[in-house]
Order: C-alpha cells, then structure tokens, then sequence
C-alpha cells in the first residue's frame, strides 16, 4: 500500500468447498468477482480465472497489495487448489499472503445477505457456517453478529468469532447450539452446505437453516481487514487448515498407544 | 534467447519427492533440489497419497526458491515452466501442475505438460547424445517398461509389466525380509554381498512377449520365508535376495536385449529409479558391450524422481513450440504414446 490509509487492492480466491470463487477487492469494496461449480475442476480454471479477472479489470500485478486465500476447511484436494496457487503467486509477485478461514468467509458471506433479516430488536445473531465432512459430520464454526445498520459488517463489536474451525458430529452438536442460543436470547442460523442436513436442522426449534454457496465477495474483507492489522501470513510455511490429521497417521497413532498400553 | 540458452523451470510432485530445476536449453543443469518424503512415509511402510499431498503444499516455494539460489537466476529470467502432468498419485500431482500454472501465468511465459515416464528417459539426454532408433528400458516404483523411440520424441511402448512394476516388487520382498521402507537398495546389497543362491522361477511369458510379470516371483520368494519358518531353519537371506535379484535382472535385460535386436536399434537407455540398481547396471553394461550396443544409463541421482529430467523431456515440446494451455488437467493415467511430439 503506498498510502496508510488507502485500502488494499486484493486478489482473493477460494477452492473449499464445490465452488470456485475468486474476486477482486479495490477501495473498500468487492469489484469484481465470480463463482463457478466447478466441483473436482478447479484445478483446471482457478488459473484461467484468475487471468481473466485481472485482464477484465485492467488490474496488473503492481496494483495488488496481497494475495487472499481461503485455508479450508473444506476437501482436502480442494483447499490445496487455492493454497497452491495463493502461496505460488504471493512467492513469485513477492506480495504479501493472507489467508482466512473459509468457513469464516462462508458464514460473513451469508450474513452479508441476510442481515437484513436479522432481528430488528438488534439481538445477536449466531451465524453458523457447515460444509459437508462425510458420515455426518461437518466442518464448522460459530460467528456472533450484530446488524449495526448498514454499517460495515465488520465493524467492531458487529462481527465476531465464538467457535473455533473444526469437525463435529452434526447431529449433537447442533441440538446443542440451539438449546444454548435459545438461553443466550440469540437467533440461530446454519448456514453453507445445509442441503444434506436438512432432516436434522428441521428438528431444531429455534434454528433457520440458509443454503449458501461460497463467494469469493467475503474473502476480500475478511482480508483486507487482517492486513490492516499486520496479519500476514509466511508464504514459505502457510499450509491448509485440514482441522485433522490424516487417517493413515490417527490409525498409527492409536495402534501406538494400544502398543504402549 | 535461443533454444540453446532459454531457460526453463520445472516441477515434478508426482509421488513422494517436491522437486524444482532450473535447466538452460534443455541440457545444462542450473539447479534440480529434490525434497525427498521418504523420512515420512517410512513409518508408514509406504507412500501415504494424502501425506504426500500435504507436504508438496508444504514445501513447494521453498523449493522453488532453493532451486533459484542455486542456479542464480532471477524470477524474470525463466522463459518456459514444465510439470509433471502424469502419470502419478492425483493429490501429489495437482500440487505441482497447480504451482506451474500459476508460475506459467505469473510470469507470463508458456506452460508444458510432461509425461513422467518421457522424464526418465530424456534424463539420458542430460548426460549424452540419444542416438534414434533406440529403446529405453524404464524401471522404476510405479513402472517397468520397454520403450522403442525410432525418431525423437516419438514413444511405443513395447513391453510392459502384466503386475507388478519391478521396483514394487523390490520393495514387497524388501518388507517381508524385515527391511524398511524403500527396502530396494537394501536388497541389491544384501544380493551383492551374498555368495550363495536360492534358484528361483522366471517368468518369461509367450516366446514373442516383451512383457514381464514379478508376481510369482514375489510369490516365491514369500513361500521359501514361509517353508523356513515352518521347518524351524534360519532364513538364509543373502541367498534369498541373490536368487530374487537373478531372476528379476535375467528377465529384464535379456527381454531388452531381445528387443534391441529384433527392432534394429542403435542405442539403450536405462532409466527409472531402479536403475540405480548395482546388479543390473553391471548387467545391462556387460550385455551392450557383448552386443556392441552403446548404452547410456544416467548418474543414480537422475535416475530418482527429479525435475531436470522433465525440464528435458519439456525441451522437446519446447523447441516444435508445442505449448499447454493453462486449463491443462492432471492426468494420473496420461498415456506416454500419445504425449509424443506431432511432427
């Protein structure tokens, strides 16, 4: 950035989940961005894509500030798409990498539409970002939101994080989100890949339940935001966030700890 | 920039090694960093995909960086990007062919999609002229092939495994004898060392057949572990490694000597990481010399997966202009013969 103040000029891109989303975030605001679902071909246009999006807005590699990537979770092949390009392209432009969570761009993407929705009483609202993780279970995480007007999303107290990127049995964990929203006087939302858990969000009193594709326009802010506050990210030692080890090394370990036992 | 001194960066993650090069017109090595798995996956017993996976995406800039220390060249400088397009294990090579590309765009040069297996053998290309017509034999982890060249960059496989690739069957053998992972080398030692020899089976096929077949005697060697366990003896080992290492080098050299001759060619070339073999370089070498057939067959540490030798095969796309375009897919079944070049 030549001017403190000025805000960051980002090449943002995403490949956890079913969609490809790359967009481009200029003065504050996404400019310009695309989704394709593309499920198990995003190796072959994330590259293209990005080509085009510069190409299209006249943007060349001097006017980027930094290289924004979604980290996963999401599929494992997926996520190493958009990091493998992220930490080539930050590495061969010399620009600085910041990665956010995709589930955290999926759930400040939802937010972003439905916020208007929100309880006009201004209650909290805990925005729940899923994708799917197979034999029911999901990669997830939990955001406090406050619509403060038409304000920025993110603006202090407006967005937060209350749990942590991981992976959790669907089942149980939501029953346990809705009793706990219901004593915290909060609106409860699922939302991403809800599609195949509809038969079990249906069952939950005080939830609502939003299917949401990823889109590359929440990644610039989440971003742009982190840069701001120095949080960049080691292009040489960035790796997905998988949110757990490999079968292969839980099989070991547990074989390991039978042996020790 | 001619094509005598164009510069080209190449990728290889197909299996379990991140390597980066950087080679100047086609031939002359600047910089091939390979950065091996093999302390991860030994614990293991083998290549784990998925962890392979993750520690190309680990690794890949800081290779691409070592690689441009050591050439001392500059980003700016590279004037084409190669890459294993297959075949491979499809998470290892996505890693790679992902990184080519984005390098391909960032720099704006043109991108080449390479076929592993031309890699090993151009590698000989590295070391010394390929005189046409000429016949590769390629041993390796994943490959056993004979393959005929009657013209530059053309490819026809010939022979093939029907199981087994030989290096496979190595590491299978190298297991049962209680040898860690990858047990190959340890086996062509332990044969080497060894005076005696347990007589084992070859599989020679149909008369006519170029093809080759190591399940049985993979088999073989588990029944004589087996039969001496049961009987209570010692295991005699060297013997056993001896005996398995005759029948594999025996099959494979005189099937290529065969094939030598019956296609008229003019040179060998072993490739392919088992042709780091002691035992059968020795073999190979004492054959062509009989048959008065150069061969040429590259430094052990060309003949591992590495990326000069794909910057080598790329050389041949580069210089007919043959180029990838960058929605190029990774291929883990990517036929040799039909990557060959179209003049």
């Amino acid at each position: 950035m030549n001017e403190s103040n000025r805000e960051p000029t980002l090449l943002a891109f995403d490949t956890s989940t079913g969609t490809l989303a790359v967009s481009l975030y200029r003065d504050g605001h996404v400019v310009d961005a695309t989704q394709s679902f593309t499920e198990r071909n995003h190796s072959v246009r994330i590259v293209p894509e990005i080509r085009e999006m510069l190409r299209r807005n006249g943007t060349g590699k001097e006017e980027i500030d930094a290289i924004a990537v979604g980290r996963g979770p999401g599929s494992y092949t997926g996520v190493r798409i958009a990091v493998s390009a992220a930490k080539t392209l930050a590495w061969t432009w010399d620009k600085p990498l910041v990665g956010v969570s995709s589930l955290e761009a999926l759930a400040l993407g939802a937010w972003q539409r439905l916020r208007q929705e929100a309880d006009p009483l201004g209650r909290p609202a805990w925005i729940v970002p899923i994708m799917d993780a197979r034999r029911g279970q999901v990669y997830g995480a939990r955001f406090r939101a406050v619509a403060a007007g038409a304000g920025d999303v993110l603006a202090a107290g407006a967005w937060a994080r209350a749990d942590e990127d991981g992976i959790r049995l669907i089942g149980e964990w939501s029953e346990v989100l809705s009793a706990r929203a219901a004593e915290a006087g909060a609106s409860l939302w699922f939302v991403g890949e809800t599609t195949p858990f509809e038969a079990e969000l249906a069952k939950l009193e005080h939830a609502k339940t939003v299917p949401f594709a990823m889109d590359g326009g929440a990644i610039g802010p989440l971003a742009a935001d982190r840069l701001r506050r120095g949080m960049t990210d080691d292009v040489h030692a960035f790796a997905p966030n998988y949110t757990q080890q490999t079968e292969a090394e839980a099989k070991l370990q547990a074989s390991e700890a039978e042996r020790t036992r | 920039m001619t094509d005598k001194d164009y510069l080209m960066l190449a990728i290889e993650t197909s299996c379990d090694e991140t390597s980066v090069a950087i080679v100047r017109g086609g031939r002359e090595v600047l910089a091939n960093v390979v950065s091996s798995q093999i302390e991860t996956h030994r614990r293991f017993g083998g290549v784990v995909p998925e962890i392979a996976s993750r520690k190309h995406v680990e690794s890949i800039t800081l290779i691409l960086e070592e690689a441009f220390a050591k050439a001392g060249v500059g980003r700016g400088d590279i004037d084409a990007v190669a890459v294993t397009q297959g075949p491979g294990l499809i998470g290892a090579l996505l890693v790679g062919v992902v990184a080519a590309k984005t390098l391909a765009m960032a720099l704006d040069v043109p991108l080449i999609g390479t076929h592993h297996i031309a890699g090993h053998i151009y590698a000989n290309r590295l070391i010394g002229e390929i005189v046409y017509p000429a016949l590769a034999l390629v041993v390796s982890g994943g490959h056993t092939e004979l393959v005929l060249l009657e013209r530059e960059g053309v490819f026809r496989i010939v022979g093939r495994t029907r199981d087994d690739a030989v290096g496979e069957a190595y590491d299978k053998v190298a297991r049962a004898l209680s040898f860690p992972y990858p047990g190959g080398p340890y086996v062509d030692k332990l044969a080497q060392a060894s005076e005696e020899e347990v007589e084992l089976p070859r599989a020679w096929l149909e008369p006519d057949s170029y093809d080759f077949s190591f399940s049985g005697l993979k088999s073989a060697v588990l029944a004589e572990i087996n039969r001496a366990k049961m009987k209570g003896e010692e295991l005699a080992q060297g013997a056993l490694a001896k005996g398995f290492q005759a029948s594999v080098i025996d099959v494979v050299t005189t099937k290529a000597m065969r094939a030598a001759q019956a296609f008229g060619v003019r040179q060998m070339l072993l490739c392919g990481g088992v042709a780091a073999n002691l035992g059968l370089r020795e073999r190979l070498t004492a054959l062509c010399a009989d048959a008065g057939l150069p061969l040429l067959i590259p430094p052990p540490s060309l003949c591992s997966d590495n990326a000069a030798m794909i910057a080598a095969a790329a050389d041949l796309k580069w210089r007919r202009r043959a180029f990838t375009p960058l929605d190029m897919v990774a291929w883990p079944q990517l036929s040799l013969e039909e990557w060959s070049v179209q003049d």
